[in-house]
């Protein structure tokens, strides 16, 4: 509660003086602020320059890894691995094929279920699914959200590999250098 | 009031006994973002669960991972490699700064200060954008692993922290100046809100809600984990009990953590980050309690398993659960205008509460 003396017609001066002391400090530091950079960026950029970019490992977008000499044209062998440790389920694989030939003939997956958790990409034996940078993922009906096959084959040609995150190495550390990692 | 009123800090309702402007009994009524996370624990393995675990706290997503990857951990006996630990406790404290500062800017709103949101999320962006390049996302990271981490940090991670150490105590001065040593801003939150120590410990009140009330119980100091016994940092005590002392503790928090952090930079040593887990995680049949310090008090972690590859059955010991029932305590005699300055200063989550 706040103390009785405030009420008197001094105290009461008083804090008027020191509210507009405030509030002049605060008026101080918003114009230090007005003229450092501004942090925002245009999204749609309209000036040219390219949007904003996430760096490589970001999880965004499916993608299956082409690999031309294998049945239906993909890396993938349909080992259902990633369709079993999904938390979401949201991976449907329909394989084809036996032993070396085997590859999916159907790969469904549900970006609007998905809650990109990467486990699917780190549990493929072959790094043939992955994530890619594309963040823009947004439709107007959620049957557009299913990726299927041919969707996942169409954005793996523009990766050759899938996207890792570059590792710290020998700037990673400050200790001596023959700790450092890989050496 | 609630649960949409835009200050409640999510879906919240407050069912208020009032008598003319003054509040005579506060009830909260939770449940509405509740999404039986803990009953999702049941019907997944170790492994698939830890992307729920962000979603509890999710200012504070990396601390959950911490606090169920310790727990899963007890319970296999692994025992990750100091590099490790290093970079956990790191990415742990960072998000504690980021945490806070939401707090300070939703502080600052609900007192009616709109300027200070905006910086304090200006800096924030400088850890989310750490967060991003690390683990690819920069809300709901999935960084941690079981018996490691999803990857080793990215080259110019370290130059980049070191940077935002070096500005961020010159930040934390200004917001001082701006919103702490305000006039208006002091008699919205002192001698409000007041939260004995001894109600702060019946209710099972943590983190700087109690050591507002002047115990200065910090789980990092109390029952340390990893790396923290060889860090130098201060708990923050104030013996007020208010609004204040609350927000006080917090900012000077923000402090401790870049010591930390800066500690961590030095220290980090070289070495693997990942050691090796068996494919499939089927511990022994037993129960862990593992606990951590969130931004918002002690987050445990209650795993029971039954041997098999899932979890027999999980509690997460929430924070913010046990500090909003100490909410109406505070209340008891407070004007209706300072009810959401007290929400605020509690500093809740309800993705925390409800979980």
């Amino acid at each position: 509660m706040r103390k009785q003396d405030d009420t008197t017609f001094l105290a009461l001066l008083g804090l008027i003086a020191e509210g507009a002391r405030s509030i002049c400090v605060g008026l101080h530091i918003t114009a230090i602020n007005f003229f450092r950079p501004s942090v925002c960026e245009r999204y749609p950029r309209r000036d040219g320059k390219p949007d904003w970019q996430p760096r490589p490992g970001y999880r965004g977008d499916f993608a299956l890894i082409s690999d031309a000499e294998r049945p239906g044209g993909l890396r993938c062998i349909a080992c259902l691995q990633c369709q079993n440790i999904c938390p979401d389920k949201c991976i449907h694989i329909t394989p084809t094929g036996k032993g070396k030939e085997r590859h999916p003939k159907q790969f469904l997956i549900d970006a609007g279920l998905c809650m990109y958790c990467w486990l699917c990409v780190e549990v493929c034996p072959v790094a043939a699914l992955t994530m890619t940078p594309d963040y823009e993922t947004s439709t107007d009906r959620p049957e557009k959200l299913i990726r299927t096959l041919e969707q996942l084959r169409e954005r793996g040609k523009e990766y050759p590999e899938p996207l890792k995150v570059e590792m710290a190495r020998a700037d990673a550390t400050s200790v001596a250098p023959t700790e450092r990692r890989g050496d | 009031m609630g649960p949409q009123h835009p200050s409640t800090h999510g879906v919240l309702r407050l069912i208020l006994t009032i008598d003319g402007e003054k509040v005579r009994s506060v009830v909260p009524d939770i449940g509405y973002l509740h999404s039986s996370l803990e009953k999702i624990a049941e019907q997944l393995d170790y492994r698939q669960y830890l992307p729920y675990a962000d979603r509890y706290d999710y200012l504070n997503a990396m601390g959950n991972e911490l606090c169920y990857v310790r727990a899963v951990e007890t319970l296999l006996g692994i025992e990750p490699t100091p590099r490790c630990q290093w970079i956990r406790v790191m990415m742990a404290e960072m998000n504690r700064i980021a945490s806070h500062l939401v707090y300070y800017g939703a502080l600052a709103i609900d007192t009616g200060a709109t300027t200070v949101l905006l910086y304090c999320f200006r800096e924030r962006e400088m850890l989310l954008n750490l967060f991003e390049a690390a683990a690819g996302q920069r809300l709901m990271y999935h960084y941690f692993r079981v018996g490691g981490l999803r990857n080793d940090l990215p080259p110019d991670f370290c130059e980049g922290l070191r940077a935002f150490c070096k500005v961020f105590p010159r930040m934390v001065a200004e917001y001082d100046k701006l919103l702490t040593k305000n006039r208006i801003f002091r008699s919205r939150t002192e001698s409000v809100g007041y939260l004995s120590p001894e109600t702060a410990l019946a209710y099972g009140v943590t983190g700087p809600c109690l050591r507002g009330a002047g115990v200065p119980y910090d789980v990092r100091r109390a029952d340390p984990y990893y790396v923290y016994p060889e860090l130098e940092f201060d708990v923050p005590t104030y013996t007020e009990s208010d609004s204040m002392a609350r927000h006080l503790v917090r900012q000077e928090e923000m402090l401790q953590s870049v010591r930390i952090l800066e500690q961590c930079l030095d220290h980090l040593p070289g070495g693997e980050v990942n050691v090796k887990v068996p494919r499939r995680l089927k511990p022994d049949p037993g129960e862990v309690y593992a606990r951590v310090e969130s931004p918002r008090g002690e987050l445990g972690c209650y795993l029971v398993s039954d041997g098999s590859d899932h979890p027999y059955r999980l509690h997460m010991r929430t924070p913010s659960y046990y500090n909003l029932q100490a909410y109406p305590e505070m209340c008891t005699d407070a004007w209706i205008a300072d009810l959401v300055a007290i929400l605020g200063s509690v500093d809740i989550m309800l993705g925390d509460v409800d979980r």
